[in-house]
């Protein structure tokens, strides 16, 4: 559990960081939002005690930060950020066991746990183990990247804008992967982004800052429905919300049982979001669509009426 | 440090032994010339037929040629020690103010003359090899201060966050992160270093340090053309046998 009690951090005359206060569960994705220069990365990058905070606490498990030894501290923590980071005159297996050897770990097992981590992450040992990061593409060099934050088994991931330099392909199915890790591992993560679509997709909670300040947080539904402002409103798609909080729900959610009607001829996987069927509907110009399992096999129907009106109830 | 991991290009024994064999060539004609320098006469005699000598017998070519090693060697260890010690020391958070300082007085080191400082060392220390490795240590800092804090600021900042952010203490950022990615650049340095000093320390005999440069010396003050050619031959040959070391030896730069 990560706790900031009325954190504040000053450059000079600027405030970056201006009195905020958060409270991240333990095995929470919380991720921060907000524009370039709100202070997002730098209320991160306290976390690990990279920028030491001006005012204000900031509690790890209900221990101020203060008190960890800061080489401790970090090595606790996992940490990924947008360029990767790393480094060029190591293989990818060097990379990836830095924590475990600095933690001092024998040698064995660190090799064990590197290889464990290349799998999970979809990097066969025999091809990547002993590849130098200038050969990865930007894909595989930040799956390393997560890799190696995720070495020492932290409770903890802070993550600054992981995806933001990859191409939206690439980066959706990082995110994707993502999401299927975090359902496994269940580490507490903290988030920086400034991609809205990504905190939505990703987030159990979000956190807009806006000028060194929380302007809002809440589940990504309770933001969409329920903006405080403008400012929240525009960042969360302004007119498009309505298209962003679809993409949230899935068809599963919102079908009605298989009728005594017959089948529609456009099918949808269940695991589709709503705006993925609205889009459907509106490509066939249809009202009306079966909804499919992974075998393809009907197992519902999804109207149009049901997909606007489940939005009302 | 092992340049190796750097260029990450598996060598096969045959070819690492062909890198080597430009410095042993160079190397093997240094010493034969050093040492046969008397059965070339004939040749000397074609530039200076009306000499009585012309070929200088006053020390033996050996004994000169490590001497001059000597005083390049040891004026090279220390501007080494003292140079990457000095910009490593500053590019630390707690030395960063001296920066500027540092290298401000590296880059006056190298404007002011040798033939300077041998003049200034010499009333200060007297003749022989002191005043001359003194010169030729002000010399040479300048590279190796400048490509270190070159070497150093070329890392990519994130590399750096990172190995920070990773739980690295700030030693092991210096000897496992900084220092192996400088080590191309900041060998190079020593290697300017090192060479400009080679032809430099002929200089000191001058002031009383016998060395390579006391041929040249002693033929430019007898007109006898055949001695500065032994002298330069020796000098220069020894410059390109370190150099090709050099060029061996400095990571991604395999041949």
């Amino acid at each position: 559990m990560i706790e900031l009690f009325d954190v504040t951090k000053r450059f000079g005359n600027d405030t970056a960081v201006d009195g905020i206060s958060l409270r991240i569960e333990k095995g929470e994705l919380c991720a921060l939002v907000g524009t370039s220069g709100c202070g997002k990365s730098t209320t991160l990058r306290m976390i690990n005690r990279l920028i030491e905070h001006d005012g204000g606490e900031i509690h790890l498990d209900g221990q101020p930060v203060r008190n960890f030894d800061e080489v401790t501290l970090r090595r606790r923590i996992g940490y990924v950020i947008q360029s990767t980071g790393l480094f060029p005159h190591w293989t990818v297996a060097r990379n990836i066991g830095l924590v475990p050897r600095l933690l001092k770990w024998p040698k064995g097992r660190v090799r064990e746990r590197v290889e464990e981590l290349m799998q999970l992450l979809g990097l066969p040992v025999a091809e990547f183990a002993d590849k130098y990061p200038r050969q990865l593409s930007g894909g595989q060099a930040q799956r390393v990247g997560v890799a190696r934050a995720l070495a020492a088994d932290p409770d903890i991931l802070l993550m600054d804008e992981p995806f933001g330099a990859l191409d939206p392909i690439t980066r959706e199915t990082l995110q994707h992967e993502m999401r299927e890790l975090q359902a496994r591992l269940h580490k507490t993560i903290v988030f920086v982004t400034h991609d809205m679509d990504e905190a939505l997709a990703l987030a159990d909670r979000l956190v807009v800052m806006h000028q060194g300040r929380v302007v809002q947080q809440g589940r990504p539904i309770e933001l969409l429905h329920d903006p405080v402002n403008p400012f929240v409103e525009s960042l969360l798609g302004g007119m498009d919300r309505g298209l962003k909080e679809a993409a949230l729900i899935r068809v599963s959610e919102r079908m009605l049982p298989l009728g005594p009607r017959l089948l529609a001829s456009e099918r949808i996987a269940y695991g589709a979001s709503l705006s993925q069927a609205l889009s459907v509907m509106l490509w066939h110009q249809v009202d009306r669509l079966t909804v499919v399992d992974e075998e393809d096999i009907p197992i519902g129907e999804l109207s149009l009426r049901r997909l606007l009106g489940a939005k009302a109830s | 440090m092992k340049p190796a991991s750097l260029t990450g290009n598996r060598l096969t024994p045959l070819a690492r032994q062909r890198l080597w064999l430009a410095p042993l060539v160079w190397l093997a004609l240094l010493l034969l010339l050093a040492a046969g320098m008397g059965q070339l006469e004939w040749l000397f005699r074609l530039v200076e037929p009306d000499m009585r000598e012309v070929i200088y017998r006053r020390a033996g070519f050996f004994s000169l040629l490590g001497q001059h090693i000597l005083v390049v060697g040891a004026a090279s260890l220390l501007a080494v020690v003292l140079g990457v010690g000095a910009a490593i020391a500053v590019t630390r958070p707690a030395g960063r103010d001296f920066l500027p300082l540092v290298s401000q007085l590296a880059s006056i080191g190298q404007t002011f003359p040798p033939v300077a400082v041998l003049a200034l060392a010499v009333p200060a220390l007297g003749f022989g090899t002191l005043p001359i490795i003194v010169a030729l240590l002000l010399y040479g800092l300048l590279p190796i201060v400048r490509n270190t804090l070159a070497g150093i600021a070329s890392i990519d900042l994130d590399v750096h966050e990172a190995a920070r952010g990773m739980g690295m203490t700030a030693g092991q950022v210096l000897r496992q992160v900084e220092l192996p990615l400088a080590a191309p650049v900041i060998l190079a340095g020593i290697r300017t270093s090192v060479t400009i000093n080679i032809a430099t320390a002929a200089l000191g005999a001058t002031v009383g340090a016998s060395n390579l440069g006391d041929p040249i010396i002693s033929g430019i003050v007898n007109g006898n053309t055949a001695y500065i050619l032994q002298g330069a031959l020796l000098i220069g040959l020894l410059a390109i046998a370190v150099d090709s070391v050099f060029e061996r030896l400095i990571p991604g730069n395999p041949g």
